[in-house]
């Protein structure tokens, strides 16, 4: 083997090792992180309906959420202002933009809003907490 | 691109569920594993029919590594032409025939970042296809039942599983990286030993 080529290899050996190292305690970290949230939560009981609004995401759809949290889409709709004709194919973040493209982030603030709103009190001895649902900019 | 992808699962389903897995088994990084958990937890909240993704899913994703393979046994007499003299090839062509079978089956689902290059390896190198097929099957299978079941075990916190489960596979990814290049380093040291023996008993 010529010496310049082994050098190179020796080289090439040595990134290696280092890159491998870098991306072992890279993500080692990450993994470790992740698998802490994780041991915090537990699977959902089968059948439970979903409460945490905390959950929803830009990506999901007006009727994807009505059905993981068990409230009539006319619900969101109603609380957004939108028709739900040709609306229901549409994320979180589309009819943002499209309806409320002066205010980032209303819609999914809205829509948590009514959901929290039409969910029912969770101890019913204790006085209900009102929860008011933020004035809609006109679209 | 993730996000408009669940969001178009959403809507369209099993057959986009297919196409995604398809498409990822080609080697287009569009994020096939967040949407193997997602459909797992989209089955669970009743969105989906989890059988049916799950079948349509593992016929995708089989479909894309036949194709894939085919490509890497295609370009096989070009790439023997080019190396096919070569001593470091020939070695590398042995050695991934004797290790082919882990390779391509843990390659489907514990260090998925290197499954492009093992079909393409496994179809360039002769590989039996039906031996592929079997480890790419049992491969595919537990990818898309671990998974896509940690998905439908966590229904809506499903993105604690991927968050897991990406870092966990980079993790992986990390270590065969840095025992590779140990296991390099290793045998020229054994390589040089030998040699300094030979010359002292010379």
């Amino acid at each position: 083997m010529p010496p310049k080529s082994k050098t190179q290899q020796r080289i090439l050996v040595i990134v290696l090792v280092l890159i491998g190292l870098l991306i072992t305690i890279f993500f080692g970290m990450r993994a470790l992180h992740a698998l802490r949230r994780f041991n915090g939560h537990h699977p959902p009981p089968p059948g439970k309906v979903e409460t945490d609004v905390e959950l929803i995401r830009d990506w999901m759809t007006v009727p994807f959420i009505s059905r993981m949290y068990r409230v009539p889409d006319e619900v969101i709709f109603d609380a957004l202002g939108i028709p739900p004709k040709n609306n229901r194919d549409k994320s979180l973040v589309d009819l943002n933009r499209e309806y409320y493209p002066d205010t980032d982030g209303f819609v999914i603030e809205q829509v948590k809003s009514a959901i929290l709103a039409h969910q029912p009190a969770p101890q019913p001895a204790s006085a209900p907490t009102a929860i008011s649902a933020p004035s809609v900019p006109a679209p | 691109m993730s996000e408009f992808l669940l969001t178009q699962v959403i809507n369209y389903g099993n057959p986009l569920i297919g196409l995604i897995l398809f498409l990822g088994a080609l080697g287009l990084p569009i994020g096939a594993s967040v949407v193997v958990i997602a459909a797992g937890a989209f089955g669970q909240q009743g969105i989906l029919n989890w059988p049916t993704a799950a079948l349509i899913g593992l016929a995708g994703a089989l479909l894309g590594d036949t194709l894939s393979f085919g490509m890497g046994y295609y370009a096989k007499d070009a790439v023997q032409n080019r190396f096919g003299k070569s001593p470091a090839w020939r070695s590398a062509r042995v050695s991934f025939q004797q290790r082919a079978g882990a390779a391509i089956f843990l390659t489907r689902w514990l260090v998925t970042a290197l499954a492009i290059p093992t079909n393409l390896i496994a179809g360039g190198s002769g590989y039996k296809f039906s031996r592929f097929m079997i480890y790419d099957i049992a491969g595919e299978t537990l990818w898309i039942g671990l998974y896509g079941g940690l998905g439908y075990l966590f229904g809506s916190q499903w993105e604690l599983v991927y968050d897991f489960t990406t870092n966990f596979g980079g993790l992986i990814l990390g270590l065969v990286i840095f025992g590779f290049g140990l296991r390099q380093a290793l045998n020229w040291q054994k390589q040089n030993r030998t040699r300094r023996n030979q010359k002292a008993e010379a």
